[in-house]
């Protein structure tokens, strides 16, 4: 974690190419200002956006699991469809977020890093549509040189969409949304896909030349198996990712969390996702799911890939520079319904709601023409200790973990203390503290201690 | 307006739960204007929120009639709301003292149950006229005929004097209040005598003070009289006096007969406490008025705040509650496990649930309570017989030369058909059966001696589960008698939790170990260390259960840029942490220790 305050600048077109750089600005050099013995005294301060979220809130089919901001069926694909009006008033939005930022930064900031087109499913979008998207962001945000550009894609046949088009476009990395390579688990999840869709997918990507390809799993699946997901994730290694991101099935429920009301960045389960997940949760199992967590563990770091947070795994060179940017708290931009930014002191959102997301950007029809506005969407500002506790967490999630000073330093003494006694956490090169496999698994304990 | 003596009328309403007493109370409020249609929420006089959601009146309450009779003249009608349920009947009581009669309102299509005919006893007891309403004729279901030959056999009720009526449907409403004028004696009291007024209730308010809720025996007691409570010797200047309507309004007033609140200006709950005579510190009574018995506990239990900070508002908060409530009794007692709190004594079970909640939602507390014990007599060898309501007090059992229990003896008034299951049940909790008979060819009323013990856990909720909640229940306390009982102490992680020990029959020791051990394995989460829960008698392990370490607590999720929401979840756990009791290193959530209460029948 940055303990210092946050880079002024990130050094438009020098991407920096070593996780531990970005990470430790304590420990390495770079121009950092001086580091600050304990983060509870690093004044947050707000600063340019270095990553880019483009949330895409469109799927052809809902998976029951999934809370993600997603609207399905004829929204998504058709005649009906709301997905050209959508990336209208996307556009709209990025104008008018970097109006706002020209205004507050100058237009000379820094360039972006990273984009992430997630969702949903991108790769519904038109090539030409996230051609256009893109070269928006570059002239409006500024892109850095060798910059990550991430879009997420389903591996079926029917959502997998243009991957040559997109690397045409710009697209640099793919993220595919495989879960499982077992059909049986496959179906349980509600996926369209079938394992081998994955394999022809990746060649299609390899094919485009997308060099940097990532694979999501999950873990914990209803009726799944340690030996089910053994074979999973051989196959998965198999393939050749230079990524992959191992998620425990987590069946939240939004509703619950009161994130779903008229202004909420979720939108309500559904009836049938709500039975499937009482249903599913009832067959999760705990010790199963560490136990999974384990082997991997094992298997990936003999495959060499480094586990550089809890739930990411990469090969040297491949980790993912935008999802690091949310757990190094560098600012992020966000646009899209239900997506979320960060400035360095705030974070805002969007609200979910797709026809308010385009009321907003677009007008109602039919009536007079009215300037675009920002969608509805709330926003926290965080006090210091929050920040700090925030930024504790954050760092803690990745292998890196805090420097011994800030371990030791101030209101998080006790509990690290208390973690490194209970080898929850251990010494790590460089004078670090990061989590062991153990801890890992019960970081919330942890974590909980330091809210 | 003032009404003389012989055109008052004092009255209560003796009804099962459901059987439309609160109903009954609406709509003869709407009838005499006392409130208007307009103003009407349902169910006035349960205005505590707990109530309304119970569905359950918990405390006596009084509002004054002012209703034009046929005959021309206006009465003054004083309604006093007595509880329905078993656990109250103290409090049903003290509310039927103050009245000269009672109208018994019955189902039409669930006839008598056990409460009623407990309460009816009470007011016949009191020598308080009945008036008979037989409620909810408007339903399909209804049987009048059966529930008059039910009042007929039980209670010796002339099926000439019962009123058929809906509360719902406002049929027979001007009825009920024709008999009451008719048929209910005026209160008596000479309003020239020496003034005597029976506290009844009261209610602390923060600006008035005390209220105490009185009836007037004798005399007569104006807005701005300087009063002395006789037992506490308190004098005060009266700063108000007033009747309910049912909002408190100020009346110049009362003369004997009467009921009404004084706002006396006292601050001290102690010197102005129910049951207590207020007279006039000018000319006062010679002698107070009998008053009430002490509400007897029943059910014992400690109350713990959760956070050993919070002991003064807890303390601060049973005081006030006490004076709205005088049914419980509290005193100062440590656990070892739960720290500082007060071991209480209830009339019953769902008194100390309401009890519980009240605190809670009144004075905002989180509280703790131990499982619900009886009050025990212990013979000690050689020695003196020593009382405990607190299990983990029991002395060793060397010192011990006999212990004695309290039973009671057991109404339950059920439909014939599930005789059977009952007689199951009231055996299983080492009753005995004392005779049964029947009060229609379908119903029947059973009686048993049971002891006190076995009916505290579980027993009401068995009954309902065994009989499709048709059965009702009543019960009284009879005597001691001496038992096999031994003490199961509960350890967990290696350390007794002594709000977790209880006393239970030596036969059903071991299967009563093992079920509440399993069941605080599954009340008490995992966490980072695998936890040993056991029950022993003395030195002697008869149970024991691991909750086994946790594995996994991790957030392995996609949130995207989502930190806030990944911090929220995170902050939940924490709330949820703090909470629990740290007992040693673990940590147990409050229902853990009501465990005792979740087990279900054997």
């Amino acid at each position: 974690m940055t303990a210092g305050p946050l880079p002024a600048s990130p050094g438009a077109g020098a991407p920096q190419p070593d996780l531990g750089a970005a990470s430790t600005t304590g420990t390495t050099t770079g121009g950092s200002p001086a580091q600050s013995p304990d983060p509870a005294l690093a004044a947050p301060r707000a600063a340019p956006p270095v990553a880019l979220y483009v949330h895409v809130p469109f799927c052809v089919s809902l998976c029951p699991y999934c809370d993600f901001v997603v609207y399905a069926g004829a929204l998504a694909r058709g005649p009906r469809s709301q997905v050209v009006p959508f990336v209208e008033a996307l556009t709209a939005e990025l104008r008018l977020r970097a109006d706002a930022l020209d205004e507050r930064w100058g237009s000379a900031r820094p360039a972006l890093r990273s984009v992430y087109l997630g969702g949903g499913t991108p790769s519904l979008l038109a090539a030409a549509a996230v051609g256009g998207l893109l070269e928006l962001i570059a002239r409006r945000f500024g892109m850095a040189a060798g910059a990550e550009i991430t879009l997420e894609a389903n591996p079926g046949t029917d959502d997998r969409g243009d991957l040559a088009g997109f690397a045409a476009a710009g697209v640099n990395r793919v993220s595919f949304g495989v879960q499982s390579l077992d059909p049986a688990e496959l179906r349980a999840l509600g996926r369209r896909h079938k394992p081998a869709d994955v394999a022809a997918a990746l060649d299609l990507a390899r094919g485009a030349g997308i060099a940097s390809i990532n694979l999501d799993l999950l873990y914990d699946i209803p009726g799944g198996t340690l030996e089910r997901w053994a074979a999973s994730l051989d196959a998965a290694i198999g393939l050749g990712p230079e990524h992959l991101s191992l998620y425990a099935l987590t069946l939240d429920d939004p509703d619950a969390e009161g994130l779903t009301g008229p202004g909420g960045d979720h939108l309500p389960a559904t009836a049938g996702a709500r039975r499937w997940r009482e249903r599913a949760r009832a067959r999760q199992d705990d010790d199963r799911a560490a136990d999974q967590y384990r082997l991997a563990v094992e298997r990936l770091a003999s495959a060499g890939f480094r586990g550089y947070e809890i739930s990411n795994w990469a090969r040297p060179g491949h980790e993912s520079r935008h999802n690091l940017a949310y757990w190094q708290r560098l600012p992020y931009e966000a646009v899209g319904p239900g997506a979320h930014a960060f400035d360095g002191t705030t974070r805002r959102w969007n609200g979910a709601r797709l026809d308010g997301y385009l009321a907003a950007l677009l007008g109602t029809p039919g009536a007079p023409h009215e300037p675009p506005e920002p969608p509805p969407g709330g926003s926290e500002t965080l006090d210091a200790r929050t920040a700090a506790a925030e930024a504790a967490i954050l760092a803690l999630r990745l292998d890196t973990g805090l420097s011994l000073a800030e371990a030791e330093a101030g209101s998080l003494a006790p509990h690290l203390a208390w973690a490194l006694e209970g080898g929850f956490v251990a010494e790590a090169p460089g004078g670090r503290v990061a989590l062991t496999t153990t801890g890992r698994l019960l970081s919330n304990e942890l974590f909980a201690r330091l809210v | 307006m003032t009404i003389p003596q012989d055109r008052l009328r004092n009255f209560s309403i003796i009804a099962h739960i459901d059987h439309g007493k609160s109903t009954l109370a609406d709509r003869l409020l709407e009838v005499t204007h006392t409130v208007e249609g307009r103003q009407m929420m349902s169910q006035v006089l349960d205005s505590m929120d707990l109530e309304r959601e119970k569905g359950i009146t918990i405390k006596a309450r009084a509002v004054r009639l002012e209703y034009l009779a046929k005959d021309g003249l206006v009465y003054g009608l004083n309604l006093i709301d007595t509880p329905g349920h078993v656990d109250f009947s103290y409090e049903v009581s003290r509310s039927l003292q103050a009245c000269e009669g009672a109208i018994l309102v019955v189902d039409a299509a669930q006839g008598i149950e056990a409460q009623t005919l407990a309460n009816v006893h009470l007011a016949l007891k009191e020598g308080l006229t009945i008036v008979p309403v037989i409620n909810k004729i408007d339903l399909p279901s209804a049987q009048p005929e059966v529930v008059m030959e039910e009042l007929e056999n039980i209670l010796a009720i002339p099926r000439e004097e019962v009123i058929l009526a809906s509360a719902k449907e406002g049929i027979g409403i001007v009825d009920i209040l024709e008999a009451v004028v008719a048929r209910i004696p005026p209160p008596k009291g000479d309003p020239e005598a020496p003034l005597k007024a029976l506290i009844f209730d009261s209610h602390y308010d923060a600006y008035k003070g005390v209220i105490n809720y009185v009836r007037l025996a004798a005399g007569t007691l104006h807005a701005h009289d300087r009063i002395r409570l006789m037992a506490s010797g308190a004098e005060s200047e009266m700063l108000e006096l007033g009747v309910f309507r049912p909002q408190l309004v100020p009346v110049q007033l009362l003369v004997a007969g009467e009921v009404g609140y004084a706002a006396t200006g006292l601050k001290n709950v102690r010197e102005a406490q129910v049951g207590d005579t207020l007279t006039s510190a000018v000319r006062p009574a010679a002698e107070a008025l009998p008053g009430y018995q002490e509400a007897k506990s029943l059910v014992f239990a400690g109350l713990y705040p959760l956070s050993g900070e919070d002991y003064p508002l807890l303390r601060d908060a049973l005081e006030k509650l006490h004076l709205n409530d005088a049914s419980f009794t509290y005193e100062p007692e440590s656990s070892v496990a739960l720290g500082f709190g007060f071991r209480c004594g209830f009339l019953g079970l769902l008194h100390m649930e309401i009890v519980q909640e009240r605190l809670e939602r009144e004075f905002s507390l989180d509280l703790i309570a131990s499982a619900p014990s009886v009050e025990y007599q212990v013979q000690l060898i050689h020695g003196p017989v020593i009382t405990i309501d607190n299990p983990s007090l029991l002395p060793s059992s060397g010192t011990i030369e006999e212990i004695r229990e309290p039973w009671v003896r057991l109404s339950i008034v059920t439909p014939s058909t599930y005789i059977g299951p009952l007689m199951e049940l009231a055996t299983n909790r080492r009753g005995a059966f004392e005779g049964m008979d029947y009060l229609d060819p379908q119903r029947v009323l059973l009686k048993f001696e049971l002891p006190l013990a076995e009916l505290i856990v579980d027993f009401y909720d068995q009954l309902k589960s065994r009989t499709a909640g048709y059965a009702s229940m009543d019960y009284e306390e009879t005597d001691y008698r001496a038992a096999n009982l031994v003490k199961v102490d509960i350890m967990v992680n290696g350390e007794p939790v002594d709000a977790l020990s209880l006393i239970c029959h030596r036969d059903k020791a071991q299967s009563l170990g093992r079920q509440l051990t399993e069941r605080l394995k599954i009340l008490i989460p995992r966490q980072m260390f695998e936890i040993p829960i056991q029950a022993a008698i003395g030195s002697n392990v008869i149970a024991r259960e691991t909750v086994r370490a946790m594995r996994k607590n991790v957030l392995a999720k996609c949130y995207g840029g989502d930190i806030s929401r990944k911090r929220k979840l995170l902050e939940k756990q924490k709330e949820g942490k703090q909470r629990m009791k740290r007992v040693g290193s673990v940590e147990i959530p409050q229902e853990a220790f009501l465990a005792i209460l979740g087990m279900g029948e054997e």
